[in-house]
């Protein structure tokens, strides 16, 4: 699992420039613009218009394609899935030996899979184009209690290194001859157990050490502390807000006031 | 002193040929390292931070898989063994303790390795308890591991992997966060091991512990070895140490500066030092 | 002006039968390099947390007696306003290192105190330009070498701009070139800035050149006090504190065992080269032996 680093790149795109609480309301609203559109057409529509911005993050093509691999195959699962728990509709297509799968019901698990896609993706974009610092900064001005947003922080932060200390625990009972890499499904789970104990006992200790750190450091000392880095909004960034909002206003407004089929 | 392969005769328990290691993100650790360990040896592998001194000691037991390359453990080549199955006969000590330490206490960590072997219960309990006694650990057997100092961690640490009655032993950095005593204490119980016959590999930075107890010494800089000879041979270059980020140990430093007035420079302990400088009446 | 005074302390960890520290008095001198050496177990990090106040504040334990840095008494602070006069720095950096990027590790102090950005700005490029990472800002600690975490430490707690720093075996994991640098940075702080620097280690052999004072511990207790060649010159001390001279010092008494005449008291290298030259020289040339 890589961390919060990998997904951000460091370039000077249009997206990368706007601040990170237009971002956020970009994404609040375009999700909320997939959870309302029924139709498989209006999500495809959608879908493509965040491909779009997505091709604007200035990533590389390996990148985004590594970020959308795992997107597609959950489509792909929710797709093929989903006729088998709805089954209910006409005309069916065929049958899997009591399982009817019914057409409408492909559908469905297809505009599901879309609406997911437009989650995960607009998702991406945001982590493509914002570094968790500027992230945080962005949520802590945006009322967050910067105890939360250090919280945040430091998760993210030590993702990666506990990764890589539960890869030296793994080593390091590998090496008392602890087969973890061979054997039955339920012989490997309990051998994992092993690896557990000293994985707490040492995200502990760390814990303890940060709290010790955190506290030398003047943590809490006053109520309103100060932030090296800054973000401010300028005018690119109210009207960049101003178009996330219309974005989702407009289909709206068109659906539940003017009865549009969307 | 250019390095030479030496051909893994039938005493050879671990041989390594044009070994290179690249990790994922494109470094290279390994720069195509020939390395052969007979049995008994007592071999230090030396070089600073990122010298691939703890890359190389990897390879010894599985746990990294060369780029390119073989490598021969006891005769057969390591590709087709598991690190659980390499772990029988190359015993691996991590440099920190608490990434092993599970059980609620010292003997059944020690008897933990063994236990994976496949042997009988009254083995395992045999085993395990020969390792406590050497490792002197007898006193705290009953205690929680986790509850216990450093210095003891990391005995229980080592006795858990001699336990299995590995050929080989690789120590990485044994003596990090040990006090002199402590530190002392240890390496007479590695010494004793070697002594019983158990070939020993003692990765490490500290040069004062090499003098004394190493008899081969490999230098690495810049994932290679860039020096293997015996442990007087490796000392006779300060320059070259110093440049893999190595001090030698301050006797012999200063037994270089002295050669001026006749002093010997082959020296590797404060006593031979001394006897350096009495004999010439210089003290 | 004193920076550090302890009287009457005693700490005891919660469920200990001894006492952890038990120092009756100490002081340590504006301006001092002090190292303060012992075996595990022997105190020192335990003392490393008293001048901030995490002993008794944070770390549980019975408490007696008084901690006073510049004047101030210690109980009559946080440890946030503590920070300001000591910065602290613990061992394994690893576990120290909470932020994405060295610079974010840097500012983090100065901005839990408020201090306008631009002068926030101002000592993070200081202190990254004096511990050697300048223009390492951008990175995250993680891809740093261990040397440079080590060193990202310690210019996190410069950037607060403590008159003293406590560092609690902070050459842990380094190879031997690199513990002679991390020293020299701390030498450095004290030469050019008149830093009070505190470090508790294990092992002297490195420290000598560097150290004014030596403070040995063992079993909580302050075993001697002293400069160098007072306390490695003093075999008794040594071994009652369980701690190994430097092996010049070993070699100085082994010889002076061994000999008539004015004793060595070389603790390094280049001592030992100069006093045993001219005593080689006094020999040939006097040759009335």
């Amino acid at each position: 699992m890589t961390g919060f680093m990998d997904l951000y790149s460091e370039r000077d795109t249009f997206l990368h420039r706007l601040d990170p609480r237009v971002k956020l309301l970009a994404v609040v609203t375009i999700s909320a613009l997939a959870f309302i559109l029924s139709e498989i057409w209006s999500l495809l529509l959608l879908l493509a218009f965040i491909l779009l911005l997505m091709a604007l993050t200035g990533s590389s093509f390996r990148k985004a394609f590594f970020a959308l691999k795992f997107v597609i195959r959950f489509m792909v699962l929710i797709t093929v899935l989903w006729p088998l728990f709805d089954r209910s509709g006409t005309p069916v297509l065929f049958s899997i030996g009591p399982l009817d799968i019914t057409e409408p019901a492909v559908w469905r698990g297809a505009t599901s899979a879309v609406r997911v896609g437009c989650f995960a993706t607009v998702w991406y974009i945001l982590m493509f184009t914002t570094s968790q610092r500027d992230l945080v900064r962005g949520l802590t001005k945006l009322g967050l209690r910067f105890d939360y947003g250090l919280a945040l922080a430091i998760s993210f932060r030590f993702i990666p290194t506990f990764g890589l200390t539960i890869e030296s625990i793994k080593d390091a009972q590998r090496a008392r001859a602890l087969e973890l890499d061979r054997g039955s499904l339920w012989r490997r789970s309990k051998n994992y157990v092993t690896v557990l104990v000293p994985t707490v006992v040492t995200a502990l200790r760390t814990a303890h050490m940060l709290s010790l750190t955190l506290q030398s450091r003047a943590y809490g000392a006053v109520r309103e502390r100060t932030y090296l880095r800054e973000v401010r909004m300028g005018p690119r960034d109210y009207v960049a807000a101003a178009v996330a909002l219309l974005v989702f206003l407009l289909p709206a407004v068109a659906m539940y006031h003017f009865g549009v089929q969307l | 002193m250019i390095p030479h392969p030496v051909p893994g005769g039938p005493e050879s328990v671990l041989r390594l040929r044009n070994v290179k290691f690249t990790y994922e993100s494109g470094i290279e650790a390994l720069g195509g390292v020939n390395l052969s360990v007979d049995k008994g040896e007592y071999l230090a592998i030396v070089g600073g931070n990122g010298s691939g001194k703890t890359t190389l000691a990897k390879h010894m037991n599985g746990l990294l898989r060369p780029s390119s390359g073989d490598i021969l453990v006891l005769g057969a080549p390591a590709s087709s063994r598991t690190v659980a199955e390499l772990a029988r006969v190359v015993g691996y000590v991590f440099q920190n303790p608490d990434h092993q330490l599970f059980c609620g206490t010292v003997q059944e960590e020690v008897a933990f390795g063994p236990s994976n072997l496949g042997l009988g219960p009254t083995e395992v309990q045999a085993r395990a308890d020969h390792a406590i006694d050497i490792m002197g650990l007898s006193h705290v057997k009953g205690r929680s591991p986790l509850s216990l100092s450093l210095g003891l961690r990391r005995r229980v640490s080592i006795a858990s992997v001699i336990a299995m009655r590995p050929q080989v032993l690789v120590l990485d950095e044994p003596t990090t966060g040990l006090d002199a005593g402590e530190a002392s204490d240890l390496m007479s119980i590695v010494r004793l091991l070697n002594e019983e016959g158990s070939t020993i590999v003692l990765i490490t930075h500290e040069m004062k512990l090499v003098a004394e107890h190493a008899n081969r010494v490999v230098v690495m800089a810049g994932g290679r070895i860039v020096l293997d000879a015996d442990a007087r041979g490796a000392f006779s270059d300060p320059g070259l140490l110093r440049s893999s980020k190595l001090l030698p140990p301050p006797v012999t430093l200063l037994a270089h500066k002295l050669a001026p007035i006749g002093v010997s420079k082959d020296v590797l302990t404060p006593e031979e030092l001394v006897f350096e400088l009495t004999r010439g009446g210089v003290g | 002006m004193i920076a550090l005074k302890l009287e009457g302390v005693r700490f005891r960890y919660p469920g200990a039968s001894e006492w952890a520290l038990d120092v009756p008095s100490l002081e340590i001198e504006r301006g001092e390099f002090v190292t303060v050496l012992g075996p595990n177990g022997s105190g020192k990090t335990t003392l490393s947390f008293l001048a901030n106040g995490l002993v008794p504040k944070s770390v549980r334990g019975d408490f007696e007696g008084s901690v006073e840095v510049f004047g101030h008494r210690v109980s009559d602070y946080t440890v946030a306003q503590l920070s300001t006069l000591v910065g602290t720095v613990f061992q394994e950096p690893d576990s120290q290192l909470f932020c994405m990027s060295a610079e974010e590790e840097v500012a983090f102090g100065p901005e839990n105190l408020a201090v306008p950005r631009e002068e926030i700005a101002k000592r993070v490029e200081w202190a990254l330009d004096v511990v050697g990472l300048k223009g390492l800002g951008h990175r995250p600690p993680s891809t740093l070498s261990g040397g440079q975490k080590q060193r990202l430490a310690i210019a996190a707690a410069l950037s607060m701009k403590p008159s003293m720093l406590m560092l609690d075996e902070p050459a842990y994991a380094l190879d031997p070139v690199g513990r002679v640098e991390l020293y020299s940075i701390l030498s450095g702080l004290k030469a050019r800035h008149g830093m009070t620097v505190v470090v508790m280690e294990r092992d002297a052999e490195d420290l000598v050149e560097f150290t004014d004072r030596f403070v040995l511990m063992s079993g909580g207790k302050v075993q001697a006090v002293g400069p160098p060649r007072e306390v490695m010159g003093d075999p008794a001390a040594l071994a009652r504190a369980g701690v190994s001279p430097p092996q010049m010092a070993e070699v100085a008494s082994l010889l002076n065992a061994r000999r008539k005449g004015p004793p060595f008291g070389f603790l390094t290298v280049e001592q030992a080269v100069a006093e045993i030259t001219v005593n080689a020289h006094r020999h040939t040339k006097g040759g009335s032996r």
